[in-house]
């Protein structure tokens, strides 16, 4: 068993895609801990098909290394354009969000159905190709990663604050606005991260699973911000490796990204099922009289 | 271009406008968004097995609405997380269970923007079936179904069984969007599904002209969006889209009452000086 | 103490609009450092216009209002909202004493963490609050009346020389009234000047110096046995106003 899961990282290839998949998960795991405590998961999913014109223009303007900067670029602008939607809607706001995304992915879909090569590349985009990640690609990914970090750790206490109490973090002079605008910024940073590893559509999952896997597992924010990452990180390893082992004991070609998803949700299941244990286990606790929960 | 890209369009156009007030008016467009991604791996095992597609996903999108709706009904257990946890696996088991299989990136693509352009007459008769049926409930349990939305505990006060309904319109929005995923694709069925309703909305205050004028838009949708397609030589679906997309935008600005340039003018006088 | 030191809060012919429309009319009267003042209307009569107002989020678009001698933007860092406890979401993974943390939060600034002083003066306040004993459990396991008054625990740790409560009596059990009032009143003993909407006749006796009655525009603004009469109640209800154990039960 232990061996399944070091013997496939020996080679160099495959020792690369298990470090960005273990420094995307973690990034991905501790942000999307704040994705499930505000409730982006619509919002994040929809900053992952905005980005898809970005990819796509970049690429058609500088090949495979303007990947990411055509994706920086459109990053950029869809959280600026998510934070200011968020300010007031005649239309509901999901509904004015689907549109949204749907339209940017629309362009990049067409500008991309303009090359020949179309399936290939348009795979390539939205499923990500993380057994050829480079060096530099790493390099990259743990820059974006640093920034990520190191903007949550600085803005940690305001953006808790904000997420349980917005009117009193207003109330405070808090601009909620610039709050919102930041963490869409952060998600966003981790979509252009991830573009290339894991592509546009599968990384919504690092955005949600880790941090929702957490909150079932305990109530204490630093724990599920540890227990996320911990998630993330193993998801990652568990799936390369089991890509790994399909493809040379069973001849079957899984998908990497796809199969660090699975092994994601399937963390997430477990994370459910300890959950319901933890939560009857304490309701027999509270009704067995020992300690009420609610005395005055 | 022959007239069967045409009639599906319209077929689907309508379809998924008369499902999208429904959408619009109970906020689920995420749910929607990840039906579309959950319902992939049943296109997927349907082509393994060998049965028709579009009963495969069907049948496969079932079991996802039943799970999203039991992972929902949980205590501690944020629905728009559980959407996204459903939404990922169903896709990721989708992706996986294709990339075992020969012609990854082309069926892939296909099932991403669609294929309105291949699409056959007996794929046509599916539509209109679907179609059929979908206008049929919804005649039957429209109103009720409205009220549901407006006020849940109205409904439930009325003696009517609340859950089943919502759970019957899960279904229904499932229903739409397999039927629309092999005409425009995945992440494009949402558009078509939730732009002309939301275009509805700001020109009606009423549901049934809303479903009307969705149904229109959504045709409409189709067939500037088809005759582009040909003139541009770009991705048929995609243009659907953003027909529908620009569609819903023109409206945001000129719709009387609620667009833009309507509230801009109707606004008071500046007030005066005061303002900390 | 001069005027502009011992007056908290003033209105002059104060009115508020929402974007568009106007809110609340003519508000006038001072609340001055130590006071207290029950803000007294119907649902929809701009009570929590009103605070937010005070807070700087509502605009101010006749006559003037004046927070601690400055304009209510500028005076932020001295005054504290307590919001009511149930618009918050009890899921949320936070203990009570993070919560009452959270109201050093502008003193600490950002990016920097809190430190033994801030932890101190947090426990502090909600010892205040008589829940000392609570801090490690989860917030939303309390009940309705202990999250109220973690939530003035929370303000009372800002140190601030106004307070304004949105209804923060409201479901609250008999233990927890107590102990809010308790707190309240050795807020105002210290100097602080409180203003609290509420539906409460008998605790506005009880509680406050004074009252604004409000229904969109100010009924009355005063002392409070003098002002909660059966006509201005009347007047502030708009039609028969059914006082039942001291509460208000509006037509």
């Amino acid at each position: 068993m232990v061996r399944l899961l070091v013997e496939p990282f020996e080679s160099p290839f495959m020792a690369r895609a298990l470090v960005e998949a273990l420094l995307l998960g973690v990034v991905g795991a501790v942000v999307s801990v704040f994705v499930v405590l505000r409730r982006l998961a619509f919002v994040s999913d929809a900053l992952t098909h905005t980005v898809f014109p970005g990819v796509v223009i970049g690429y058609l303007v500088a090949e495979t290394d303007g990947i990411v900067w055509g994706a920086l670029a459109f990053a950029v602008l869809s959280a600026v354009l998510l934070t200011l939607l968020a300010v007031n809607a005649r239309v509901t706001e999901d509904a004015t969000l689907a549109i949204l995304l749907t339209g940017f992915f629309a362009v990049g879909v067409i500008l991309v159905s303009r090359r020949s090569s179309y399936t290939a590349d348009l795979t390539a985009f939205l499923f990500g190709r993380i057994l050829t990640v480079d060096r530099q690609q790493i390099i990259l990914t743990a820059v974006i990663g640093a920034v990520v970090l190191l903007t949550l750790a600085l803005l940690g206490k305001e953006l808790v604050l904000r997420a349980f109490d917005p009117d009193g973090a207003a109330a405070r002079g808090y601009r909620v606005l610039a709050l919102d605008l930041a963490l869409n910024l952060v998600v966003a940073l981790v979509v252009v991260a991830s573009v290339r590893a894991v592509g546009t559509v599968l990384v919504i999952a690092l955005l949600v699973v880790p941090g929702a896997a957490a909150r079932l597992l305990s109530d204490r924010l630093a724990v599920i911000v540890v227990l996320a990452a911990a998630i993330g990180a193993l998801g990652g390893w568990l799936g390369l490796a089991a890509s790994y082992e399909a493809s040379v004991n069973h001849g079957l070609r899984l998908a990497s990204g796809a199969t660090v998803v699975l092994a994601l949700v399937a963390l997430y299941a477990v994370a459910a099922a300890v959950g319901a244990v933890r939560s009857s286990g304490r309701l027999a606790f509270a009704s067995g009289g020992l300690s009420s929960e609610r005395a005055p | 271009m022959s007239a069967e890209p045409y009639v599906e369009a319209l077929l689907v156009g309508a379809l998924c406008g008369v499902v999208g007030v429904h959408v619009v008016l109970r906020r689920l467009s995420f749910f929607t968004m990840a039906m579309t991604h959950a319902t992939f791996p049943g296109v997927v095992l349907a082509a393994i097995v060998g049965i028709d597609l579009l009963l495969g996903s069907g049948l496969f999108g079932v079991l996802v609405v039943l799970g999203v709706t039991w992972l929902s009904s949980r205590p501690r257990s944020d629905p728009s997380a559980a959407v996204g946890v459903v939404l990922s696996a169903g896709f990721a088991l989708g992706v996986a269970l294709l990339s075992a299989q020969a012609g990854f990136t082309r069926d892939l693509s296909a099932y991403l923007v669609g294929s309105i352009l291949t699409v056959r007459t007996g794929d046509l008769v599916k539509t209109a079936v679907v179609l059929a049926v979908v206008l049929a409930v919804l005649a039957a349990v429209g109103k009720e179904l409205v009220l549901g939305a407006f006020d849940r505990g109205g409904l439930v006060a009325l003696g009517y069984p609340a859950r089943r309904l919502d759970l019957l319109l899960l279904l229904l929005i499932e229903l739409t969007v397999v039927t629309s995923v092999p005409a425009v694709g995945t992440i494009l069925a949402v558009a078509l599904v939730v732009a002309p309703a939301a275009t509805a909305r700001l020109w009606c205050d009423r549901v049934g002209p809303m479903t009307a004028v969705a149904a229109g838009v959504g045709m409409a949708s189709g067939l500037v969006g088809l005759a582009v397609s040909q003139v541009a030589a770009v991705a048929a679906g995609a243009a659907i889209v953003l027909a529908a997309c620009g569609f819903f935008v023109v409206s945001v600005l000129v719709a009387p009452r609620h667009g833009a340039l309507a509230r801009f003018r109707a606004r008071p006088a500046a007030a005066p000086a005061g303002v900390a | 103490m001069d005027e502009s030191e011992r007056t908290a809060l003033r209105f002059e012919h104060a009115s508020l609009a929402y974007g568009r429309a106007r809110v609340v009319e003519e508000v006038d009267g001072v609340v001055r450092a130590g006071e207290s003042v029950a803000l007294i209307g119907p649902n929809g009569s701009g009570k929590s216009t009103l605070l937010k107002a005070v807070l700087g989020l509502v605009a101010v678009v006749g006559g003037r209002i004046e927070v601690l001698g400055r304009v209510p933007a500028r005076a932020r860092r001295d005054v504290a909202y307590v919001p009511q406890a149930d618009t918050l979401d009890a899921e949320f993974p936070v203990t009570a004493g993070q919560v009452v943390l959270m109201g050093r939060y502008r003193e600490i600034g950002w990016i920097r963490r809190p430190g033994a002083g801030d932890r101190r003066i947090a426990a502090a306040a909600l010892d205040a609050v008589g829940l000392a004993d609570r801090a490690g459990e989860r917030f939303g396991t309390l009940s309705g009346g202990q999250r109220q008054r973690v939530l003035l625990a929370r303000a009372i740790a800002q140190q601030p020389r106004l307070l304004l409560l949105d209804e923060p009596f409201n479901g609250v059990d008999a233990v927890s009234q107590e102990a809010l009032l308790s707190a309240l009143a050795s807020l105002g003993a210290a100097g602080a000047a409180v203003v609290i909407s509420t539906h409460d006749l008998a605790l506005a006796h009880l509680a406050c110096d004074e009252v604004c009655l409000l229904n969109r525009h100010q009924v009355a603004f005063g002392p409070t046995a003098a002002t909660l009469t059966p006509e201005l109640l009347r007047a502030a209800y708009g039609g028969q106003a059914l006082v039942t154990d001291g509460v208000v039960v509006a037509h």
